[in-house]
C-alpha cells in the first residue's frame, strides 16, 4: 500500500498538480519572490534567477542548507562555520578559515551580500554561476571534505528534506542541481543596502564632517577599484601585496593562465569592512589601518602593478584617520541581525 | 519548440520514466504527429584497432610508451544529422560516454523521417551550459567531469599507469577541458557516412551507426604528446588543446544499418 503511494507520488505528481494525496504537506504550490532591488542601484548585468526561479520554499531551504553540518564529511563545517552572519557572512577575526581535519583554507573567506550582482566568484574569479560555487568548498579536501554523491544520500535519508525538496521543486528530486539551485536563492538574496553609507544617500542621516572629509577623499582615490555603491568594479587588480610564499597564490593568473595577470585578486567590496577583518586575499591585513599603511607605505613595484597604485597613495594621517571612519559607515548591522538569514 | 516537444513526446516512449516526470511537468501541448525514426548510436572504444579493456594490457603509444587505461570518457553534444540543406538537431543533446558503463556506450536519437548523409556533434559540452550554473542529468557534477576550481566541464578525461611518468604511483591523468579563449578544447567533428551509403530514418523503424575511437589519437598528429614528457594534464590550457587537437580525429563511423 504504502509502496503503491510513493510510487504513485512519484510519477504523477508532476501531472496532476491539482489533486494532491491530502495532508501530507508536500503540496509543490511555491510562494514566487522578487528579490527588491535597492532604489538607485544598477541592475545586475544578468540575473541569476532567471533560470532558478525564487521562491519562499528554495530560499528556506537553501537557508537550511547552508547551515546544516551535514554537508561536510564530519558533521562540523557548514557553510556557516565560515560565513557568519554577525561578520557579514566573512569569518570573524581569522586570515584563514579552519577546515575539517585541522586545516585550513588557502583564501581568507569574504564576506556573502550582493552576490546577485556578481557575475564571476573567489579571489582570482575562477567561479563563474552562483549556482555552482557550493560545489568548490563542500569538495575541497581541506574545507568541508566530503563527496556530492554522500551528502545527497544524508539529504535523502532525512524526511524534513524529502518534504522540503518537495515544496521547493516541482518535481520534488533531491538532486545536486535542486540543492546547489537552492543554495543560490538562499545566498543570492543577501542584500546589504542599509548601512549609515546608504542612509546619508538615501537623506536619512548624515555623515560627521571627519566621515564628509574620509569620503572625499575614498571618491579621489579609491572609487575607481572600489566602485559605489557596490564598492567593487568587478575587476582583477595588483594592488602591490608581494606573493605569499607560503600558498604559492598567483590569483587570476591561475584561471587564465596568463602572465598579465600575475598577483591580480578580485577587487573586494568594502561594505562590511569592518566586520570582515583580516583583510585581503590571504588575510595578512589584520586591521583597516594596516590596509591603508599598505596603500601609502608598502605597494611593492612589479610588472603587472596596477597603474593607479604606482607610487602608493600617499595621505596624510588625519586623511587615514577619516577613511577609516568612513569606511566605518559602511558596516550594516539590518543584514547582521537579520532574522530572515539566520540559522534555520 | 515544436522539435523539442516532439522529441519528449518520443521520449516518453522510447526511454526511461524519468523522462516521464519532465514530460509532465512542462505543461506543453502534446506532441503533432511529425514523424520521426529511431537511430542508434552506439560507441566502440579501441587502441591502435583493438578493444579497449580498462585495467588491462599496456598499450604503446607512436614514441613507444607504454601505458595502461584505467579511465576513458568523454561528452558528446549537440549532435546534428544533416544532408546537403536539411538538418536535424537532437534537443538537450548532451551524453556521457565511458567505457567502464555500457549503458552509456549506446543512445537513441529520435529524429526526423529522412535520408542523412552526415552526422556532427561537439566532443565536450559548448561553453554557453559551462556558464549557466548547476546542471543535471548527463551534466550532473555528480559525473565526476566538473572543475570546482574554476568552473567548467572535463570534456574528456584518460587516467591510467605508465612506467614513462614521475608522478606517484606513475599515474598518468589527462582531464581536458577549457571552453573558451584561444586554448578551448571544444571540437566540433563532423563525420560523412562511408560513400554511397545514407542513413534512413523511417517511421516505427530503428536504425544504427555505429562509430569507433581510437584512444591512439590522442598522442599524435598534429602534436606529438609524450608521456614523459606530459604525464599529467589537469588545468585548460596549451597542453590540454594540443591532446585536443589529436583526439579531434579518434572518431570513424565503422557501420550504417538501415532496417
Ligand atoms: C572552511 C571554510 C569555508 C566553508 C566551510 C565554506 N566557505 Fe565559502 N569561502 C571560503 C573561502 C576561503 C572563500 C574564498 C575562496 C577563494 O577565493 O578561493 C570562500 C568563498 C565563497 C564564495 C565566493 C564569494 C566571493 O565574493 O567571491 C561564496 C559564494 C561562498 N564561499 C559560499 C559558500 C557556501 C555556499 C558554502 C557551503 C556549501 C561555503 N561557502 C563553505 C571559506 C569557506
Ligand atoms: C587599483 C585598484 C584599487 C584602488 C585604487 C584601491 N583598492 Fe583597495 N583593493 C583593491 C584590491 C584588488 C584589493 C584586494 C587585494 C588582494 O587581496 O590582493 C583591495 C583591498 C582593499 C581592502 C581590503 C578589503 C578586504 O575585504 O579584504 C580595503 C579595506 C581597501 N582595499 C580599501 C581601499 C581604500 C580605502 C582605497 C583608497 C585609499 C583603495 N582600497 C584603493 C583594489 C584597489
Amino acid at each position: 500500500m504504502l509502496l503503491c503511494l510513493v510510487s504513485g507520488i512519484l510519477f504523477f505528481n508532476a501531472c496532476s498538480k491539482k489533486d494532491r494525496i491530502p495532508g501530507n504537506g508536500t503540496v509543490y504550490n511555491p510562494t514566487f519572490l522578487t528579490l527588491q532591488l535597492p532604489a538607485g542601484w544598477p541592475a545586475p548585468a544578468f540575473s541569476i534567477f532567471a533560470a532558478n526561479p525564487l521562491t519562499e520554499e528554495g530560499f528556506q531551504l537553501g537557508r537550511k542548507l547552508f547551515y546544516d553540518g551535514r554537508l561536510s564529511r564530519d558533521g562540523n563545517f557548514p557553510c556557516a562555520s565560515c560565513h557568519q552572519q554577525f561578520a557579514a557572512f566573512a569569518t570573524y577575526d581569522h586570515d584563514l578559515s579552519h577546515g575539517i581535519d585541522n586545516q585550513f583554507t588557502t583564501r581568507n573567506a569574504p564576506g556573502l551580500f550582493n552576490l546577485a550582482w556578481m557575475r564571476e566568484l573567489h579571489w582570482d574569479g575562477g567561479i563563474n554561476h552562483i549556482e555552482v560555487q557550493p560545489l568548490a568548498p563542500i569538495t575541497a579536501p581541506n574545507e568541508m571534505g566530503e563527496q556530492l554523491s554522500q551528502v545527497l544520500q544524508k539529504l535523502k535519508n532525512d524526511t524534513g528534506y524529502v518534504r522540503m525538496f518537495k515544496l521547493a521543486f516541482e518535481d520534488g528530486a533531491i538532486t545536486s542541481q535542486h540543492m546547489l539551485k537552492a543554495l543560490a536563492q538562499y545566498m543570492g538574496s543577501i542584500l546589504s543596502y542599509n548601512s549609515k553609507y546608504d542612509k546619508v544617500k538615501r537623506g536619512e542621516a548624515n555623515f560627521t564632517l571627519s566621515e564628509q572629509q574620509g569620503y572625499t577623499f575614498f571618491k579621489a582615490k579609491c572609487e575607481t577599484c572600489h566602485k559605489e555603491p557596490l564598492f567593487t568594479d568587478f575587476s582583477y587588480r595588483n594592488t602591490g601585496l608581494t606573493l605569499n610564499t607560503f600558498t604559492n597564490d598567483f590569483g587570476r593568473m591561475r584561471i587564465t593562465g596568463n602572465r598579465a595577470d600575475s598577483l591580480k585578486f578580485k577587487v573586494p567590496s568594502l561594505r562590511n569592512a569592518a566586520l570582515t577583518f583580516p583583510y585581503t586575499h590571504d588575510g595578512r591585513l589584520y586591521t583597516l589601518g594596516q590596509v591603508l599603511d599598505h596603500y601609502r607605505n608598502t605597494v611593492a613595484p612589479g610588472p603587472t602593478l596596477d597603474p593607479l597604485l604606482t607610487g602608493g597613495i600617499p595621505m596624510t594621517s588625519t586623511e587615514r584617520g577619516n577613511l577609516i571612519l568612513f569606511l566605518n559607515t559602511l558596516t550594516d548591522t539590518v543584514l547582521t541581525k537579520d532574522p530572515r538569514f539566520a540559522a534555520f | 519548440m515544436e522539435k523539442a516537444t516532439r522529441y519528449r513526446g518520443w521520449g516518453l516512449l522510447f526511454t526511461a520514466t524519468i523522462l516521464l516526470g519532465t514530460a509532465c511537468s512542462k505543461k506543453d501541448t502534446p506532441a503533432p504527429d511529425e514523424p520521426v525514426g529511431v537511430v542508434t548510436l552506439s560507441f566502440s572504444h579501441t587502441v591502435k584497432g583493438v578493444p579497449m579493456v580498462l585495467n588491462g594490457p599496456a598499450y604503446t603509444n607512436a614514441l613507444g610508451e607504454t601505458y595502461t587505461i584505467r579511465k576513458f570518457k568523454y561528452y558528446i553534444s549537440n549532435i546534428v544529422l544533416g544532408n546537403g540543406s536539411v538538418s536535424d538537431a537532437e534537443k538537450e543533446s548532451y551524453h556521457l560516454v565511458d567505457q567502464a558503463s555500457t549503458a552509456s556506450l549506446s543512445f537513441n536519437l529520435l529524429p526526423k523521417v529522412n535520408s542523412y548523409t552526415t552526422l556532427s556533434f561537439v566532443l565536450g559540452v559548448d561553453s554557453l551550459r559551462n556558464v549557466s550554473g548547476a546542471q543535471g542529468g548527463a551534466l550532473d557534477p555528480l559525473n565526476d567531469m566538473f572543475w570546482t576550481w574554476t568552473t567548467g566541464y572535463i570534456m574528456a578525461k584518460m587516467e591510467g599507469n605508465s612506467p614513462l611518468s614521475n608522478q606517484p604511483n606513475n599515474r598518468i591523468e589527462y582531464h581536458l577541458g577549457g571552453f573558451s579563449g584561444p586554448h578551448s578544447v571544444l571540437k566540433k567533428i563532423t563525420l560523412a557516412l562511408p560513400p554511397g551509403k545514407t542513413l534512413d530514418v523511417r517511421k516505427g523503424q530503428i536504425s544504427a551507426i555505429r562509430i569507433a575511437a581510437d584512444l591512439d589519437a590522442w598522442w599524435q598528429q598534429p602534436n606529438s604528446i609524450s608521456i614523459a614528457g606530459l604525464p599529467i594534464c589537469t588545468t585548460p590550457g596549451a597542453q590540454a588543446k594540443a591532446i585536443a587537437d589529436n583526439y579531434a580525429k579518434m572518431f570513424t563511423i565503422t557501420e550504417v544499418i538501415n532496417n
